[in-house]
């Protein structure tokens, strides 16, 4: 199993995480690493009817609180660690792009 | 006379406020002294917050006057992992990322011990995110093992076991996904204790892998360990995954081992890799338990060697999807001068996040993306079912089972450089985070090459961790409390 440059650099526009081409290239040695001498056991099992166990909790089930209003985090305190404020919302750039208007 | 504050554990502490032989603030100050003449070599903390311990002291001290009964740890100074919130401290996680975050809520950890009495020093340095053995690759410098400065405490809650082993504090807590609180206290020669998933809340805690993280004390005696878990344990309405617990855990800590079954490995404790110094002070730990009146039995965990490759799929996944979080738009950095909101995700996790945080994102974005799903994280689950059954299975024959908490003692900083021979140095603690059982590290002497401390971890069955502290109250009694590190014992914080 090999990944290449082109196939991380997918993987990082997805993650939202911009790489340089140096970042890019040590980014495919590491993960090609990982995968071949660290991940590669797990395709070695034979697990065939095993039942996957997604928590360590097996029999957890979601319980739901009565539904009475409760004090939560104030406007100011969820602003408090905003980049950038207008008012009572968080600002953000363009998010369609070409740099318009905020 | 003038008692050394930093030969006192948590319980004396408490008593001798209780019995008012010491003043709340009188412990405050020379909590502050002990850490500001000893952690310019540490480096543990990541902030001190001397109005805070003050604070809490002097409503310990009105209280008492006032002739109230006092909580069990009043007075008690602790500090707190960076990824704990507390109202009134920076929460970081050791990343840029959260540089300069203020936290607007505390973490109910951490409201529990401040209810129990405890006076907060400040926050403890880990590696970013928690991703990490070294604590080397927290963004706001290193942490040094105070038993060797030129080695790592271990990781990632290096500051939380330093802390503890240069007398700084009697308790901290600490975090642990894959070892992170059990491989640190073996590093630095300190009682550390990972309990069961379930027991104690992750409500205000940052989260990096969340069917596998959980909180837990340090300390230098179980004693301690034992009075932070009394705090710590039981259910909170703000996690869902936190279970109903009102066992006392230090009623019968000294019952001793009489008739208890201890399990061993064999192909785990001699496996290769670890250090013969780590497998002769291991195997002189099972005879000191056997000295106690326990059997010792041995057992098998046949898919122990596969948890590390289930560990490094599930754990960069869950890690990939907590993390998705920071986008520069609620908190953490923000890139200026970004052309649209997607540049400015992608440079501000670019510029916030550094190069570990990165390569355990990119893998668990990988491993859930389209066709690779199959391949690795369904497959790493079933191999969670597996390894969950072998413990229960071993649970049959034993009590506890015992092995290192790591297959080395301290190594050197820089000598792990490659970031997958730091992966499989977590052998022996990641299989625990998997089934969700406790697991607790106590010391046990110095190897034998290295001088360095060696930590024994026993593990036990999910929801009897109290039993599992019992088994470590032994190992105590066979090798004593643990020491402070020689250099700073007895350095700066008097009480009189």
């Amino acid at each position: 199993m090999s990944l290449s440059k082109k196939q991380v650099s997918d993987i990082a526009d997805y993650a939202r995480i911009a790489l340089t081409d140096e970042e890019l290239d040590e980014m495919t040695a590491y993960m090609n690493d990982a995968v071949d001498n660290v991940l590669a056991p797990i395709r070695g099992l034979d697990l065939t009817g095993v039942e996957p166990v997604f928590h360590p909790i097996g029999d957890l089930s979601n319980v739901m609180r009565e539904d009475e209003p409760v004090p939560g985090l104030s406007l100011e305190d969820a602003l408090r660690n905003a980049g950038d404020r207008d008012g009572r919302s968080f600002r953000v750039p363009s998010i369609l792009g070409n740099g318009g208007d905020r | 006379m003038p008692t050394s504050y930093d030969s006192l554990g948590a319980g004396q502490i408490a008593r001798l406020v209780r019995d008012g032989e010491v003043s709340a603030r009188e412990v405050a100050q020379a909590a502050l002294d002990a850490v500001s003449a000893r952690d310019g070599d540490v480096h543990a903390f990541l902030q001190v917050t001397p109005e805070l311990a003050l604070a809490a002291a002097d409503r310990v001290d009105a209280a008492r006057a006032a002739g109230e009964q006092l909580a069990p740890l009043a007075g008690v100074p602790v500090a707190f992992k960076d990824n704990m919130h507390l109202v009134g401290t920076r929460t970081t996680c050791g990343s840029r990322m959260l540089e300069g975050y203020e936290s607007v809520f505390t973490a109910t950890c951490v409201q529990r011990m401040l209810d129990a009495g405890c006076l907060p020093l400040g926050k403890l340095n880990m590696d970013e995110f928690a991703f990490g053995s070294s604590t080397e690759s927290s963004y706001f410098g290193k942490t040094c093992n105070p038993h060797d400065l030129g080695r790592v405490p271990g990781g990632s809650s290096g500051g939380s076991a330093a802390a503890v082993a240069a007398g700084m504090l009697p308790l901290t807590l600490g975090s642990d996904t894959g070892g992170s609180i059990r491989q640190p206290a073996s590093f630095c020669g300190v009682v550390g204790l990972k309990p069961t998933y379930g027991m104690v809340s992750r409500y205000g805690v940052v989260a990096f892998g969340s069917s596998l993280d959980q909180v837990g004390p340090f300390g230098r005696t179980v004693d301690d360990v034992a009075l932070a878990m009394n705090a710590l344990a039981g259910r909170d309405p703000r996690d869902c995954t936190s279970q109903r617990w009102d066992v006392d855990f230090c009623e019968h800590l000294h019952d001793g081992v009489e008739g208890m079954r201890i399990g061993i490995v064999d192909a785990m404790n001699h496996a290769q890799g670890v250090d013969p110094e780590v497998e002769s002070a291991i195997d002189a730990a099972a005879q000191a338990l056997c000295a106690a009146g326990a059997q010792v039995v041995d057992v098998e965990l046949p898919h122990a060697p596969e948890a590390i490759s289930a560990y490094y799929v599930l754990a960069p996944c869950e890690a990939f999807s907590n993390l998705a979080r920071f986008d520069g738009v609620r908190y953490g950095y923000r890139y200026e001068g970004a052309r649209d909101l997607s540049e400015m995700t992608s440079m501000s996790r670019a510029i916030g996040f550094g190069p570990e945080v990165k390569r355990r994102i990119m893998l668990g974005a990988y491993l859930l993306s389209s066709g690779v799903y199959d391949k690795y994280y369904y497959p790493a689950q079933q191999v969670r079912a597996l390894i969950t059954q072998d413990y229960r299975d071993a649970f049959e024959r034993c009590d506890a089972i015992l092995m290192p908490a790591s297959p080395r003692t301290a190594f050197a900083f820089g000598e792990m450089s490659n970031p997958t021979q730091m992966y499989l140095s977590d052998m022996f603690t990641i299989s625990i985070n998997i089934a969700g059982n406790a697991g607790v590290t106590v010391p046990v002497g110095v190897g034998a090459d290295s001088g360095l401390p060696v930590g024994a971890q026993l593990v036990g069955p999910a929801f009897a961790d109290d039993r599992l502290l019992r088994v470590a109250a032994t190992l105590q009694d066979a090798y004593g409390a643990a020491p402070v590190a020689r250099a700073f014992s007895g350095k700066g914080g008097e009480l009189r």
